[in-house]
């Protein structure tokens, strides 16, 4: 695959506040690539750096070899699609699609033909009269992106287009963008805080925070390897736990030590171990390899989440059998459960559940979030 | 309370559009009088028609309007983007409270400081009169910037901040994505913002006033200046026009502005959750929405407006054609007194466009003259102090004449230019303030007359001082409304002269005053007029030749008549040069030419006070006009007009005895 955008060193700063600090990311031609962060952490930035809204302070962003610094927005193979979607309100659905090639003086038949197809591809047609204040959000949502695709980009940048839907209705558009990038062939550049959405939409994920990369991977990846404590949190639920490496494939948790798949680390080093809340058996208080306390239980549906004071600290565990609150339990790890991180910046600062939150929004800098407004 | 809620909105109406209804009435009126109502007529609306100057000076105003309001809102609405891209708050107060002072500050600081500012400059750069239309649009444009601005702002706060970061995205370069999506979006906030300075900049007089050059007349400045006489029922026709004019303006703006609100309603709604599946579904099922299509009607509403507004605009302009462009053009600027020339209305000549006409047939030439006016000697004084405009020819009454002499302000006429001086009677030639003759060539001049009503007044006791004092009269006795005049009436009465710096004089005065307030109906000026013509009021003291338009318009039980006690008050208004001006060949030129025969009987006749012109006084032609009775009352039998006149008439008082007047009249209204 080819390289389509390089990203070298880019940093940004608002102020005092710096938003990007040293950024390098290679996206490649076709694939769907998702800056997933809290907010505040940047990725926004980012996206208005590739769009041309933004130029940065430091680096080079490279499109299809050549620099483009200095290239204005408008004149970028480029397009983007709107948080709020920002249609134009004088001018009715058919004009809004048909807004760039107008720009590029098209002839009418041309532009007409064009116009058809994108109102087909987005399941539109009918449409073209309609003023954009009678549509609703989701309909408008997919006239940001039929007019972004009309133009024909190399890349187009979603800037967290499904943050203003309904559960049910984002679930949807997620098929439908999925669909549509598979469709057309383009490079899709995709910002979001969700990680679900990441997870579910993207071939590549780059996990954000505070104005730099944590990681770069395919989702199974992100998920199952994550690098730090932070990108361990931020992806799914997790217990991070303090440990020690006393020699390859053996970890030690509690005192206890435990067979684990990873390695090379130096023999004693400290480390943090994650363990996901369903990798975790529970068993029978005498048959476990470490036992705890039931602190509190929550059903969630499918499952139930439950809380364990494991030597004071908090586990969280998912299980289909029911336990009761206050039962002492067994807890059992195969291998395969237990994923060994070097200690980052970001250990102990996730990954205990002892006050339960998974309000991560309230993790990142109020200033940091509000520069990420302001842009 | 439903009732008395209903009639406190008909209150309220009545106090709003009461005044409204009359102005509009009584433009309709068949006669020239507030009080008689002689049926249905459109006279007015015809004599305004007719009368170029005032045509002239309300194209004067739409162009001013016009232009200043298509200036403001360019740049009021640049103003308007650039602080709404301001982020900080600081910044944004700062800018907020300082399109908010012209808003809030009063118009007369705003008038004077501006002239300050432009007659500055003007000496800075050397300019003999620096006050013309530029001042005058510049101050306009200052003072309708910040509506604009605020009428711009919000629509742009409102706007979605990715507007045009999107147009720019779909390929338009920063100035392009302006104009074709946040120029659409604001057009509501730009239109409103036009709409209001056009009607501000119509609609202002103060400031117009003191920035005014001189030759340039503004409508509400031309009417101010007419308030000398009385307002004609014409501008109750044209105040009556423009009134429907800006309703039709407000009118089209609040419709444009209703749908713009019925558009931002249903904007919210649509931005409200939505209902998740009912998205999805395709095409017919949505629901259809009464905005649909709205949008565009908006806006070409506005275009409407707005091409309304200039086809009106146009209309007008090309009913009144501009002034005839000649690079060869000379200029005269005359400043007179308000209704004071005949001027083309009612079968009169048009002595202004006649002079120029003349003037191009025996010298080739094209003259071009300002014609502007005053209202009070003083407005005339302070104008020409200021050194902000330069005037060639100029016509203060006798006391203001002797006061510019002294201050060096008049320059002495070239006699040799004006040979129709001679038409002058030798007795108006002499007169105290300017008895060599050098400065001053008498236009009209007026006595101070006892204006009654026979059916009211016996034939016996129409005579002398004492009428005002009859106490038989209680109640029927109207007084002047200003010091000078009603001291007066006292002085001549005890046979005081009115020029004296005695104060134990001026405190007789003052009790003989006294002794008159209870039988006094009302201290007035021009209420005059419609007191006596109604028959309210059955004696009065007025300037002689208002007498003809009193009794012309006087219902049909009063009978004014008219004589002059003696001693009584003279005035000579006189034509005189200015020391700021600037061809002063051709002003004397244009003094000579209304001592014609023909243009002095017009004015004579326009004006009805009475002539120093021999000509005039001996014409046929004006005997036949104005009546024998007229021509009795206008011009009594007098044996030395020249001492008369420098016994009796006022002059200018010294600043101690002015101080004591105004203490005097003060404790006279007061007590």
């Amino acid at each position: 695959m080819d390289k389509i955008i390089e990203l070298k060193g880019i940093t940004k700063s608002f102020g005092e506040t710096r938003a990007i600090d040293d950024v390098s990311l290679d996206v490649y031609d076709n694939e769907f690539l998702t800056l997933l962060g809290p907010s505040g952490c940047g990725k926004t930035t980012l996206l208005r750096i590739i769009g041309g809204f933004e130029k940065p302070d430091e680096g080079d962003v490279i499109f299809m070899g050549r620099r483009i610094n200095d290239v204005p927005a408008y004149k970028r193979n480029v397009n983007t699609v709107f948080q709020r979607y920002a249609l134009f309100p004088h001018l009715n659905i058919f004009e809004n699609i048909a807004f760039p090639l107008r720009e590029k003086k098209l002839p009418e038949s041309e532009i007409r033909e064009r116009v058809d197809e994108m109102l087909g591809m987005v399941v539109l047609r009918g449409f073209e009269k309609r003023s954009v204040s009678s549509l609703s959000g989701g309909q408008q949502q997919r006239v940001a992106i039929a007019r972004a695709l009309i133009a024909q980009p190399r890349v187009l940048l979603l800037d967290e287009p499904l943050a203003a839907l309904d559960l049910k209705l984002r679930k949807d558009m997620q098929g439908e963008l999925k669909r549509i990038q598979k469709a057309t062939g383009i490079t899709f550049i995709f910002v979001t805080h969700d990680q679900e959405e990441a997870l579910s939409m993207s071939d590549t994920v780059v996990v954000m925070s505070s104005g730099q990369i944590q990681q770069i991977g395919r989702p199974i990846d992100i998920y199952n390897e994550p690098k730090n404590a932070f990108v361990a949190d931020f992806i799914g639920e997790s217990n991070i736990i303090d440990g020690r490496m006393p020699k390859d494939f053996v970890c030690t948790i509690n005192g206890r030590d435990f067979e684990c798949l990873d390695g090379g680390f130096a023999p004693g080093e400290a480390v943090d171990v994650v363990i996901r809340p369903e990798d975790v058996d529970i068993v029978d208080p005498a048959a476990g390899q470490l036992t705890g306390v039931v602190s509190s239980v929550t059903f969630m549906g499918v499952h139930y989440e439950i809380i364990v004071d494991v030597a004071g600290f908090m586990w969280m565990i998912q299980t289909t059998d029911y336990v009761a609150e206050g039962q002492t339990i067994g807890i059992c790890l195969e291998p395969d459960a237990i994923h060994v991180m070097k200690k980052s910046e970001f250990s102990g600062m996730f990954g205990d559940y002892s006050c339960f939150s998974d309000e991560y929004e309230e993790i990142s800098d109020p200033e940091l979030a509000a520069a990420a407004e302001e842009e | 309370m439903k009732h008395l809620s209903r009639i406190y909105t008909a209150i309220i109406m009545i106090f709003l559009f009461a005044p409204i209804a009359v102005l509009l009435v009584f433009s309709f009126n068949g006669a020239n009088s507030l009080s008689v109502m002689s049926g249905f007529s459109l006279h007015w609306y015809r004599e305004l028609l007719r009368d170029s100057n005032t045509l002239i000076s309300l194209r004067n105003t739409l162009v001013l309007a016009l232009s200043s309001a298509f200036i403001a809102t360019v740049m009021g609405t640049g103003a308007a983007v650039g602080i709404d891209k301001l982020r900080s708050r600081t910044a944004l107060t700062v800018y907020d409270t300082v399109t908010n002072i012209p808003m809030t500050n009063p118009d007369i600081i705003t008038g004077i400081s501006l002239m300050l500012m432009f007659v500055f400059t003007g000496r800075l750069i050397g300019s003999t009169s620096s006050l013309n239309f530029a001042t005058m649009l510049i101050a306009h444009i200052t003072f309708c910037l910040p509506y604009v601005i605020l009428q711009v702002l919000p629509r742009l706060s409102q706007m979605d901040r990715a507007l045009p970061e999107a147009a720019m995205d779909l390929g338009c370069t920063p100035v392009r994505a302006f104009f074709k999506v946040v120029f659409p979006e604001i057009m509501p906030g730009v239109l409103t913002g036009l709409i209001m300075s056009f009607t501000l900049s119509v609609d202002d007089f103060v400031i117009s006033y003191f920035t005014a050059g001189n030759g340039f007349e503004t409508l509400p400045i031309r009417i101010y200046s007419m308030t000398k006489k009385t307002v004609t029922p014409k501008m109750y026709a044209l105040a009556t026009i423009i009134f429907f004019t800006i309703m039709a303006l407000l009118i089209i703006n609040n419709v444009m502005s209703d749908d713009q609100r019925a558009q931002a309603r249903e904007r919210r709604k649509a931005r409200l959750p939505m209902s998740s599946t009912a998205d999805m579904l395709t095409d017919a099922e949505t629901v259809a929405s009464p905005a649909k299509g709205r949008s565009r009607k908006l806006s070409d509403r506005g275009k409407l407006a707005v091409v309304a507004c200039l086809i009106a605009v146009c209309l007008l302009l090309i009913i009144v054609p501009p002034a005839l462009i000649d690079s060869d053009m000379q200029t005269l600027n005359v400043y007179n007194w308000g209704e004071y020339i005949a001027d083309g209305s009612e079968e009169f000549m048009d002595v202004v466009s006649e002079f120029e006409d003349w003037y191009y047939d025996n010298y080739g030439r094209r003259v071009n003259v300002n014609y502007t006016t005053y209202a009070t000697n003083e407005d005339m004084y302070a104008k020409l102090k200021s050194g902000a405009v330069s005037y060639d020819v100029i016509v203060p009454s006798d006391y203001m004449i002797a006061r510019l002499i002294e201050e060096d302000m008049l320059l002495e006429i070239d006699f040799g230019n004006i040979p129709n001086y001679e038409n002058i009677g030798e007795e108006y030639r002499y007169l105290y303030f300017d008895p060599e003759a050098r400065y001053s060539v008498p236009y009209i001049y007026n006595i101070n007359a006892i204006i009654y009503d026979a059916n009211v007044v016996d034939e016996e006791d129409a005579q002398g001082w004492d009428l005002l004092w009859n106490p038989k009269y209680a109640g029927k006795i109207l007084q002047y409304n200003n010091p000078r005049d009603a001291f007066g009436t006292a002085m001549y009465k005890l046979g005081i002269d009115a020029n004296t710096t005695d104060p134990d004089e001026w405190n007789r005065a003052l009790e003989e005053l006294l002794r008159q307030r209870p039988l006094v109906k009302a201290y007035v000026m021009d209420e005059v007029f419609n007191l006596m013509e109604s028959g309210e009021a059955a004696i009065a003291c007025y300037y002689g030749g208002d007498y003809f338009l009193m009794s012309d318009a006087a219902s049909e039980d009063v009978d004014l008549q008219l004589y002059y006690p003696d001693p009584t008050c003279y005035f000579m208004d006189s034509m005189c040069i200015p020391s700021c001006c600037q061809n002063k060949e051709l002003a004397e030129i244009f003094i000579n030419f209304l001592l014609e025969e023909d243009v002095a009987v017009q004015n004579a006749e326009y004006i009805s006070y009475s002539s120093p012109n021999v000509l005039v006084q001996e014409s046929e032609e004006y005997a036949d006009y104005m009546g024998e009775e007229a021509m009795e009352a206008l011009y009594p039998e007098i044996d030395d007009f020249t001492e008369l006149y420098n016994a009796n008439s006022f002059r200018n008082q010294d600043s101690a005895t002015m101080d004591l007047m105004n203490s005097l009249w003060e404790a006279l209204k007061i007590q």
